[in-house]
């Protein structure tokens, strides 16, 4: 287990380097002008372009480059972030607990909804329904989710004028940005940040701005979940040892909850890479939609705004993240399947 | 002797894509009490369809269509008919009454499940008034489960009378309350190790906390019988189950099913396609062709005298010691049963077909005292024969 | 009886391959879900291939700039004259959403066909001879792998500049890891079973057996992802349009629509569903287009599933 462990960690360096590799290659397609933005750290620095070229050689080949930036990156300098007007490191923090925040909510809810929806259409086969969910969860899947997202926000806050977009209104997003000694920001989430710091009314004003993204994040995620669950679950309630529980005389309660639920449940864990995949991109769309200033929104942004540095470090954090996730997945996969020991 | 389980008209189809498979018409058989029957048949004649329809656990696009299943446990007692019970009495009757012995270990027990589970599962079924009341007594007489004792014998006191109790179904779904049942599911894992330990397995406190795939083929054979023996059956149904298994397995595990045979269960319905198990095991046996009963009587007289030319070509088919020349085998093949043969279903192959064969399908009648057989052409055989 | 003997006969001397497409057919059109996809796919079509009749384009040279009368940014109802109103910018959104279907065609076929070319590729030899390659090409797919593909695909788009041909191009080099790990794992399972160890022994070149015997037993899964991506591909490039980094502004673009119609989704406090037609046309098009594909990529899985096959 631990050398298996440490092989894939292993495998994680390598993979951040081919990463780091690649999206640095994609990138020096751009001036060194450009490129000069990612050694910056200050708005000073910002007016030493044509020094800061020459001194990372940014006019040098790619490799001499690449060796400049792993050590500025090896210092913590990530470089300068035009969108955030400050540097990318600190303005990481800023944006990540939004991020977070959203797939905190949505997360649970994925697994918990598409799990039980999955299981019922499963077993209930070709019932009213089975039909009606898989039609759902087929719709939901061919549903963008930005535009998705636009719809709500047309009839939620447009005609019903129940959620706002944002992460907060905007009173007391002043109010917090004017008081921060009054108001500590512990964990950049101001759902929870308002109940550590007492104040009941932030946390709901956060939640209800909340609503709207998470329903969204979900009705997208769900139904490739669901559709997983759901074919295994057929596929279970027909394998032989179901008959053998039959005919120990289980209901068909035991049957599908204690004996099949648990089988149908390693397909899901091999999804569960895409799932996390596919968060990460919905989440790109809810922030950009519903105006949330988190890591989607930022990467959205840099992207129009040509920030290389930030689409640098994004990519980095975003491989780092799903590369330890699915490291996570395959340690499940083994607690679940006790036919699969990792060596 | 009195009749234990019979079988009358058993119909079941399977609805595929092709078309409706037939793959029962019509089935009768009878078993007695303390009898062991064993049932044979080529691969896909309906053998384990026919066990499977009996204890209705057909998986879907298998719907059993007609007939009657009548089963009487007490030798005098009134016969219930298996299909007309609710699935609810049907629960308490599978594992309890009649249970079933499954062809392939590897598939039969469930993966991710631990061994002692699985066969405490059994005991859980239908046991729980019995041990609620066992513990019930152990902690009136002093006994102690924990702090949580009271607790215990309150929930065990009502369990005992009525393990389906809505106060019982409620309290296991909220969280801590539904741990009344721990010290049955204790119970139940001590009774499913002394269960495997009788049936010859070392070990048995360790085996029942591994998985199904650290046992061998043999061992979990073992366990598919614990699971089965566990509520003491009146009949134990042995779908094919010792063909997948080593010679030398095999062997040891039919002698497994005779002892057992004599000491707790009373009845065995053995299938199989080895006419040699059935010759060393069966005091009876039914042939099966093709979804029908053709054959059914004494082993002995079965087997000397094969009335059936379907029994009659099976039987020289099989190789014997001092064989001589080529091994006979049947003409032709199996028939789709999407499109089953008219009349007698094997009249195709049938050496002695006559008119009568594709257009009428025979009924089982008792030409000799216990001796049935569905053929139009058996009374001649008779009518030779006296 | 008589009739079906005759009929199994018949069938016995088709060629199997035909049979088992004729099955698979059967199968595929007896789903409901099938049958919709298919008639929604072919109205796309019908609007793609008369996209100069149903809507003649008012610049012959440049068909997919879509006319506008007047610069005022607030979009006007649907009238007479455009007859599902105008967006922000004056332009009609009946022309956008006809000419928007090329686009949507354009966008998936490019994609796909590049995606799946190179992935099925570069998955068969993989997967057939091993080696060196194969572990060079794994090692390098798990490298791509380790970016969600929206957040890749912006990355390139940003490289090599905007643009609705950069945007299919970063798509198709993101996309095609999926169609070699997927062919790659049912080449690998098909490469030493029997059937393919016989031919080799009987020494049919390696060229005719993955012709022949590996590419049509291996194809199904690859032909079930390629239906699904047509739909999510459309996805991904409107969203990025969405985004601005798409075509320049003007361009029949179901994408690019949405975006014009974003700061419309709001409208007076008197009637704040009044600019509704901005979002709606161009959104059920994407979505019914995205629809399309996947039933029909979902009745495809069902009837190739060998699972729940022969049902």
């Amino acid at each position: 287990m631990t050398a298996y462990i440490i092989r894939r960690l292993l495998f994680l360096v390598f993979v951040l380097f081919g990463v780091s590799i690649l999206i640095f290659g994609l990138l020096s397609t751009f001036s060194p002008e450009r490129r000069a933005a990612a050694y910056v750290t200050t708005p000073k620095q910002a007016e030493n372009i044509p020094l800061i070229i020459q001194k990372y050689g940014l006019d040098k080949p790619f490799y001499v480059q690449y060796g400049k930036w792993v050590e500025q990156v090896a210092d913590g300098n990530l470089g300068w972030s035009l969108v955030a007007a400050r540097p990318v490191a600190q303005a990481f923090w800023n944006y990540f607990p939004t991020t977070l925040e959203l797939n905190l909510f949505a997360s649970p809810l994925v697994i918990i909804v598409g799990i039980w929806l999955g299981t019922m259409s499963g077993v209930h086969r070709d019932s009213f329904f089975d039909h009606s969910t898989r039609i759902a969860a087929i719709v939901g899947w061919s549903l963008p989710t930005f535009l998705f997202a636009l719809i709500l926000l047309m009839v939620f806050y447009g005609y019903l004028d129940m959620f706002s977009p944002g992460i907060l209104s905007s009173d007391l997003s002043l109010w917090v940005a004017n008081n921060p000694d009054k108001f500590v920001r512990y964990t950049g989430m101001y759902s929870i940040d308002g109940l550590l710091n007492g104040r009941l009314d932030i946390t709901l004003n956060a939640l209800s701005h909340l609503v709207l993204p998470v329903v969204t994040q979900v009705i997208v995620v769900v139904a490739l979940l669901m559709r997983v669950m759901r074919s295994g679950m057929i596929e279970e309630m027909n394998k032989d040892y179901v008959i053998t529980a039959k005919a120990k005389g289980a209901d068909f309660k035991t049957i599908y909850k204690k004996h099949a639920k648990k089988n149908a449940l390693i397909p899901v864990i091999t999804v569960a890479g895409q799932l996390v995949a596919l968060s990460m991109e919905g989440s790109i769309a809810v922030e950009v939609v519903f105006n949330r200033q988190g890591m989607g929104w930022w990467l959205a942004e840099s992207a129009t705004q040509l920030d290389m540095p930030v689409l640098m470090s994004v990519c980095m954090f975003v491989g780092l993240v799903f590369v330890t996730s699915n490291l996570i997945i395959d340690i499940m996969y083994a607690y679940v399947d006790p036919r699969i020991r990792l060596h | 002797m009195a009749v234990l389980l019979k079988a009358q008209d058993l119909t079941t189809n399977f609805y595929t894509y092709e078309g409706a498979v037939k793959a029962l018409d019509k089935f009768s058989l009878s078993i007695d009490h303390g009898c062991t029957f064993g049932l044979v048949g080529e691969s896909g004649c309906g053998k384990s369809v026919t066990v499977r329809s009996m204890l209705r656990v057909i998986q879907s696009p298998g719907v059993i269509e007609g007939g009657k299943v009548l089963f009487s446990e007490k030798a005098d007692a009134e016969p219930v008919d298996l299909l007309a019970l609710t699935e609810e009495e049907m629960e308490s009757v599978r594992g309890d009454s009649i249970s079933m012995i499954f062809q392939e270990p590897n598939a039969a027990l469930n993966p991710v499940i631990t061994i002692g589970d699985q066969v405490a599962e059994s005991f859980l079924f239908h046991r729980v008034a019995e041990m609620s009341q066992k513990i019930c007594d152990a902690i009136d007489s002093g006994e102690s489960y924990g702090l949580l004792t009271p607790y215990y014998r309150a929930m065990l006191g009502v369990a005992a009378k009525n393990p389906k109790a809505p106060l019982l179904k409620f309290c296991s779904q909220v969280p801590f309350l539904k741990w009344w049942d721990k010290p049955v599911k204790k119970e139940a894992l001590q009774r499913a190790i002394k269960i495997i330990g009788k049936l010859g397995i070392a070990n048995p406190e360790e085996i029942v906390t591994r998985y199904p795939h650290n046992l061998s083929g043999g061992m979990k054979q073992r366990i598919v019988i614990a699971i089965a023996l566990a509520c003491h059956p009146t009949l134990l149904i042995a779908d094919e189950a010792t063909s997948n298994l080593d010679v030398t397995v095999q062997a040891q595990i039919l002698q497994l099913l005779n002892d057992l045979k004599k000491e707790s269960i009373s009845s065995i319905l053995l299938i199989t396609h080895d006419l040699g198990v059935v010759a060393e095991t069966c005091e009876k046996v039914g042939v099966m062709y093709a979804g029908t009963l053709c054959e059914t009587g004494d082993v002995k007289d079965v087997f000397s005298t094969p009335l059936h030319p379907y029994t009659q070509a099976l039987l020289t088919s099989v190789p014997k010691f001092n064989q001589e020349g080529e091994l006979q085998s049947i003409e032709g093949s199996v028939p789709n049963l999407v499109n089953p043969p008219s009349g007698c279903r094997f009249h195709p192959r049938c050496p002695k077909a006559m008119d009568k064969c594709s257009t009428d399908k025979p009924e089982l009648k008792e030409l000799i005292p216990g001796h049935l057989v569905a053929c139009h052409h058996a009374d001649r055989v008779i009518g030779g024969l006296s | 009886m008589e009739t079906s003997t005759a009929m199994t006969a018949v069938q016995a001397h088709e060629h199997p391959r035909l049979r088992e497409l004729k099955f698979t057919l059967a199968r595929i059109f007896r789903n409901p879900s099938a049958v919709i996809g298919v008639v929604l796919l072919s109205f796309f079509i019908g609007v793609a291939i008369a996209a100069p009749y149903i809507a003649p384009p008012k610049y012959a040279h440049a068909p997919y700039k879509m006319p506008h009368k007047g610069f005022s940014p607030t979009p006007k109802a649907p009238s007479e004259r455009f007859i599902m109103g105008t967006t922000s910018g004056q332009y009609d959104i009946f022309y956008g959403v006809v000419w928007g279907t090329r686009t949507a065609f354009k966008i998936g076929l490019f994609v796909v066909g590049i995606a799946g070319f190179v992935g099925i590729t570069l998955g068969v030899l993989a997967g057939y001879y091993g080696g060196w390659f194969d572990e060079f090409l794994m090692r390098f797919v798990d490298i791509v792998w380790s970016i969600p593909l929206l957040v890749l695909a912006m990355t390139i788009v940003v490289a090599f500049g905007r643009g609705l041909e950069n945007i299919m191009i970063a798509l198709a080099l993101v996309e095609w890891r999926w169609y070699v790990r997927v062919i790659r794992s049912e080449v690998l399972k098909l490469r030493n079973q029997e059937f393919v160890q016989a031919a080799k022994l009987m020494g049919v070149s390696d060229c005719k057996i993955i012709l022949r015997h590996i590419l049509p037993n291996s194809i199904y899964p690859v032909l079930i992802m390629g239906s699904m991506d047509m739909g999510s591909m459309v996805i991904s490039a409107s969203f990025m349009s969405f985004v601005g980094l798409g075509a320049p502004k003007g361009y029949a673009d179901w994408g690019q629509m949405v975006a014009l119609a974003r700061n419309y989704i709001v409208g007076p406090s008197n009637d704040p569903l009044q600019f509704w037609y901005t979002i709606f046309f161009p959104g059920i098009c994407i979505i019914l287009f995205v629809l399309a594909w996947n039933l029909l990529g979902d009745a495809l899985r069902d009837a190739f599933d060998p699972k729940l096959r022969r049902r």
